[in-house]
């Protein structure tokens, strides 16, 4: 098994066994999961939570994993959001890379590829949000003319 | 038929067998996805030492998962295999609620991306058909096609199949709202439509509300 991570995660897809199974296995290595069954779901459960990382199904019925995305992003931007693709084509994730996402990875995926961009994506968040308190501080030192 | 019109027909083949396989494999790969996790998840168990009894009905119920998985996936090759194969002979006698049931199972990702429900309603006594199978599943997906594309979300086609006289009839009865318009007559479509009819010796019908029955004789042309 990959070493623990503790992180928050989302996970995003229509196929609920998919999610039960998923997320257990990911709890089984300290992650803790939080799930939605659509993009809709997605983007009410992100208004009342932080998360590290956002695992999110491309092919959704409905509102699409890259709609989704494109939603949570402008809302949250500082979200980082992996996507899982069923395409065996690239272009579907360059698209995806292009509209906001951190990384995607193909159908069925690798266990220990999932962990590692998860953990990926965490360090990226606590580095954008170190540099933006780091940039509130400067500017209340800055106002205050210290 | 004029080149224009032969090089529609080619583009509308390739679409069918486009959207057939495309979503055959997502079925397919969300199918091996939960068995990779599910038999991922049972490595994990052991890996975490839970190995006694009481974890026994877990273990059956993850392995009850598996064999679900299975049998669907077996289930959608079925419907593809037999798909494939109604092309081996141009004219034969077959099932029509077989045929129309694969084709619906094949379509229906497709319908479901576009969150249309689509579903089937038939007849169970039908006589077997003489006539072209395969031609008759592309007639039907041109029309499922342009009427999933035009509903709006949440809509819902019945695709059910009857008889009337010495005739086997499929009917297409979308319900939902319309946000663009699915008639097509005197395009392209509509001729190649109009040219495989012709070949099955049948007839096709608009009826109110979008419906569209297509008539077959069934002893063939």
């Amino acid at each position: 098994m990959t070493e623990e991570i503790k992180a928050d995660v989302l996970l995003v897809d229509d196929e609920e066994q998919f999610l039960k199974v998923l997320s257990q296995r990911m709890e089984g290595r300290g992650l803790k999961v939080d799930t939605s069954t659509s993009g809709e779901e997605a983007l009410e459960k992100v208004k009342g939570k932080d998360f590290d990382a956002i695992v999110l199904d491309l092919a959704m019925p409905g509102m699409s994993g890259i709609e989704t995305l494109k939603r949570i992003r402008s809302e949250h931007p500082d979200l980082q959001i992996i996507m899982l693709t069923g395409h065996g084509s690239v272009e579907k994730g360059v698209e995806a890379i292009k509209a906001g996402a951190v990384d995607f990875l193909e159908k069925p995926a690798d266990m220990n590829k999932i962990m590692e961009k998860i953990s990926e994506a965490k360090r990226k968040r606590v580095l954008l949000v170190e540099k933006k308190k780091e940039a509130q501080v400067k500017e209340i030192l800055q106002s205050k003319g210290w | 038929m004029e080149n224009k019109d032969e090089e529609d027909l080619k583009t509308l083949q390739l679409r069918f067998v486009g959207k057939i396989i495309a979503g055959f494999t997502h079925e397919i790969k969300n199918y091996l996805a939960i068995i990779k996790e599910s038999s991922g998840l049972i490595g994990d168990m052991i890996k975490m030492g839970k190995l006694s009894e009481k974890d026994i009905p877990e273990y059956l119920d993850i392995i009850q998962s598996i064999e679900d998985q299975i049998g669907k996936a077996i289930e959608h090759f079925t419907h593809l295999n037999r798909f494939s194969h109604r092309m081996d002979t141009q004219i034969s006698s077959f099932n029509l609620n077989e045929c129309m049931e694969e084709l619906i199972a094949l379509l229906n990702r497709f319908a479901r991306q576009e969150k249309i429900v689509l579903e089937t309603d038939f007849q169970q006594d039908l006589p077997p058909v003489k006539s072209n199978p395969s031609m008759l599943q592309l007639l039907v997906f041109s029309f499922l096609e342009k009427k999933i594309a035009g509903l709006e979300k949440n809509g819902r086609i019945t695709v059910r199949t009857g008889t009337v006289d010495n005739a086997v009839a499929v009917k297409i009865t979308p319900e939902g709202t319309f946000a663009e318009g699915d008639g097509d007559a005197g395009t392209t479509t509509g001729k190649i439509r109009e040219n495989f009819i012709k070949q099955l010796g049948g007839n096709i019908s608009q009826g109110a509300a979008k419906e569209t029955v297509i008539t077959l004789p069934v002893h063939g042309v």
